[in-house]
């Protein structure tokens, strides 16, 4: 059940990217709404008031910090990671992110799929230069969802970080996230050896001449 | 007893089946001495042609990013080309990120410290200390998400080789916004020309935003050996120092005391990191007053505010990057998401000493791309100065029609005035860097008249995107008296619907599809021919089962 669900999140999502990327590139220049930007990073569409439709309340102020960086990679193969790659909160609640960047270069913490009438483009973004901080907040909808978080440097989600925040009981695992779920396209790790084909045509004869004794009596 | 006879019955159709026109040329000679020539059979239709979608050749420029503008007192020349870089961009590499009215550094999507610059040391105008910030991206790469590739760049039409590139520091994300896997359009192949002014005091720094080891190298730029620190300054891992690894920076220092077109790339495996992209145009300009510089050039091509240097002599500027790539190392980033796999593909598995290019491209972009932002663009009686490097593997032999221009600077030093003859053709060794003055002067030697006259790389392979042609580094130096308002150049000749298109370069489309369909189509295929294999095959097959039978049963004389 939560496998299919995963798939089909996965396909709407790859649909959803085939179906912009026909699209010729919108001259999409200038669209900074809501961005605070300065010379160590910014914060963007943070949100400490306005109540997603469906909460008539905050229900709780939640707060993380989150490392960012090489040291916090999860795995051998992973070159960034994020300390927390996943956050539960609870549905409408206050959330407030620091991101701490213990690495040299640039990183972010951006978080894709929130309402659009709140957030433009449906994000929340903070990006930090090396050595530095950033703190925001948002207010998180009522229903329960799993949502991707991730740095959009390129090539940093892919070794790394991807982390989900997930509101309530969320809505099913997303792929790929470091050290929840298993990478959609996993590399096969097949031993490196020429003699590999070898090997396997003998263990394949080995096996034809067993049976067949066998089964001569 | 019936075995014999089928066997002779199905020979002797396998005989008849056999296609006349395979047979011994003695027997078609003395079958021709009987009975004449074959009859007639009309040959095959040629295939229909299926309608082409393509690509729009150029696209619209709706922000007026082609116009000449003033931006925070910076002024930007018109860019004619069809594509124009952004022009905040350009405003913001004049005057400093830390310079600029908050909007335009919005606009341009750097960061604020992405260049930096202040003091005005020697008193002239200009400031002299210039911090630059790079950032090392990577186009076209693995995701375990998908098997396509993300942070998506085409250098020609579905052409998508996997590339490392020093970026720009921008803010934000890498593509174009959430729902697109394409690059944000300043984050792209070459990587950016570097200007500055002799005697600035210089730092860059590699910001390592990539998952591989790198350095900076600054080749042919006056640079100590160590800096101020005693750290190493040359990016040499094996002679200088260690690379920089994931997540760390490095500040490269240097205070260039001599002008001329330099070269920047990284000096991890070389011949690896530098064929993926990581090489860019280093430009250290002739101090003057005033001298604000347009410290990027992104994608090179128009310098948009050139140095006052330049502008006493020539009428524009353009920066021309020429690079090779070689398909079986730039898919390997593409192939697996893991690291040590990739390391292992790349340094253990790829040899270049059996490599043979397969893409060419002008900064950036193959043909028909090229002519979309890199046609250089002049008027009569106009002098132009051209900055070339060649950043492939292979040799350039650099060719233009219509003019023969003078190379003034051979890799940042001037030629001796009797070296400079008109030619038609230079050539580019791997890494060299050749000043040009191309004048459009119509007197028969330099210039011919207006036109729009290709340039490109007379090496046969340069002109192909993979084999097929046209395609790889062909551009063209443009008369504004043969563009169009859009800028894009009135051809004549063949339409160039096909270029435009991805299956003219996966081999899809005929050569002469357009203008010949009849004469250079796809032939359908030959019915009847393939009905006589058909029969051919079966009775063989027929034949040595039957045999095969025979055989098995004679050496089981038990059952």
């Amino acid at each position: 059940m939560n496998l299919s669900r995963c798939l089909a999140c996965l396909l709407m999502t790859l649909t959803a990217q085939a179906w912009a990327a026909d699209k010729q590139p919108a001259a999409d220049h200038h669209s900074h709404h809501g961005m605070q930007l300065d010379a160590d990073g910014a914060v963007m569409n943070a949100n400490s008031k306005q109540l997603p439709h469906g909460c008539d309340r905050i229900s709780a102020e939640q707060d993380f910090t989150v490392h960012v960086g090489q040291k916090h990679a999860q795995d051998p193969g992973m070159a960034f990671g994020m300390s927390m790659q996943e956050i539960h909160v609870k549905p409408c609640s206050r959330v407030t992110i620091t991101l701490v960047n213990d690495d040299a270069i640039r990183h972010q913490w951006m978080v894709h799929g929130l309402p659009k009438y709140l957030y433009p483009a449906g994000m929340f973004h903070l990006e930090a230069s090396g050595g530095t901080e950033r703190t925001g907040t948002f207010i998180v909808p009522p229903e329960p969802r799993n949502y991707l978080v991730h740095c959009d440097i390129a090539q940093h989600m892919e070794k790394g970080m991807r982390a989900q925040l997930v509101v309530g009981a969320g809505s099913g695992d997303l792929w790929a996230v470091n050290g929840v779920s298993d990478p959609f396209v996993r590399s096969s790790y097949f031993p490196q050896t020429p003699w590999l084909w070898f090997i396997s045509v003998i263990i394949l004869l080995v096996c034809a001449f067993v049976a067949r004794r066998l089964t001569i009596r | 007893m019936k075995t014999p006879y089928t066997l002779i019955v199905i020979t002797l159709i396998a005989a008849l089946a056999y296609p006349p026109q395979w047979y011994p040329k003695p027997l078609r000679i003395q079958l021709t001495q009987w009975f004449g020539a074959g009859s007639y059979r009309s040959l095959p239709e040629s295939m229909p042609m299926q309608p082409i979608e393509h690509e729009i050749f150029c696209p619209a420029d709706p922000s007026g990013w082609r116009n000449a503008q003033s931006i925070d007192g910076v002024t930007i020349a018109e860019s004619l080309a069809c594509v124009a870089d952004n022009p905040f961009l350009v405003a913001a590499a004049v005057k400093g990120t830390n310079n600029i009215s908050h909007a335009t550094l919005m606009a341009s999507g750097l960061t604020g410290d992405a260049i930096e610059k202040a003091n005005d040391l020697d008193g002239d105008g200009d400031p002299d200390e210039i911090h630059i910030r790079l950032e090392v991206a990577e186009l076209n790469g693995a995701t375990p998400l998908s098997l396509d590739p993300v942070t998506q760049y085409d250098i020609a039409p579905g052409i998508q080789p996997g590339l490392w590139v020093f970026a720009p520091k921008f803010v934000g994300m890498a593509v174009e916004n959430f729902e697109s896997q394409r690059a944000r359009p300043a984050l792209r192949l070459p990587s950016p020309a570097i200007r500055v002014e002799q005697g600035d005091r210089v730092f860059i720094t590699l910001e390592n935003s990539h998952y591989m080891p790198h350095t900076l190298h600054l080749h042919g730029a006056d640079h100590a050996f160590i800096d101020a620190n005693g750290e190493g300054n040359d990016g040499v891992p094996i002679t200088s120092e260690s690379p920089v690894m994931p997540g760390f920076a490095r500040t490269y220092e240097l205070t260039p005391r001599h002008a001329g077109t330099m070269f920047y790339h990284c000096h991890v495996q070389p011949h690896v990191h530098v064929m993926m992209g990581l090489q860019g145009l280093f430009i250290i300009e002739e101090n003057r007053p005033n001298n604000w510089l347009q410290t990027l050039n992104i994608g090179a091509g128009l310098v948009r505010v050139p140095s006052r240097g330049v502008v006493e002599t020539y009428d524009a500027e353009y920066d021309l990057h020429y690079q090779d790539l070689d398909q079986q190392l730039s898919e390997r980033i593409r192939i697996d998401n893991d690291p040590r796999i990739i390391t292992k593909s790349m340094h253990r598995d790829y040899d270049i000493t059996d490599a043979r290019p397969d893409y060419f491209t002008l900064n950036g972009r193959s043909f028909p791309y090229t002519f979309r932002e890199s046609i250089v663009v002049g008027s009569d009686n106009d002098l132009i100065k051209l900055r070339v490097v060649n950043g492939g593997m292979k040799t350039i032999a650099l060719h233009t029609h219509g003019h023969k221009f003078t190379v003034t600077h051979r890799d940042g030093t001037k030629v001796g005035a009797n070296s400079e003859t008109p030619r038609d053709v230079v050539t580019l060794a791997t890494s060299q860097r050749l000043d040009l003055s191309v004048n459009l002067k119509n007197d028969g030697l330099h210039a011919y008249g207006p036109g729009i006259w290709p340039f490109h790389d007379h090496e046969y392979q340069g002109v192909t995107n993979d084999g097929i042609g046209p395609g790889g580094n062909i551009s063209a130096i443009v008369y504004t008296d043969f563009l169009d308002p859009d800028g894009w150049p009135r051809t004549q000749g063949v339409a160039w619907d096909n270029y435009f298109t991805e299956q003219y370069y996966r081999k899809e489309i005929p050569v002469w599809n357009l203008y010949a369909p009849d004469l250079f189509g796809q032939p359908a295929m030959d019915g009847w021919i393939l009905l006589r294999l058909l029969v051919l095959l079966v009775c063989l097959g027929t034949i040595i089962g039957i045999l095969a039978g025979k055989v098995l049963k004679w050496r089981e004389p038990n059952e």
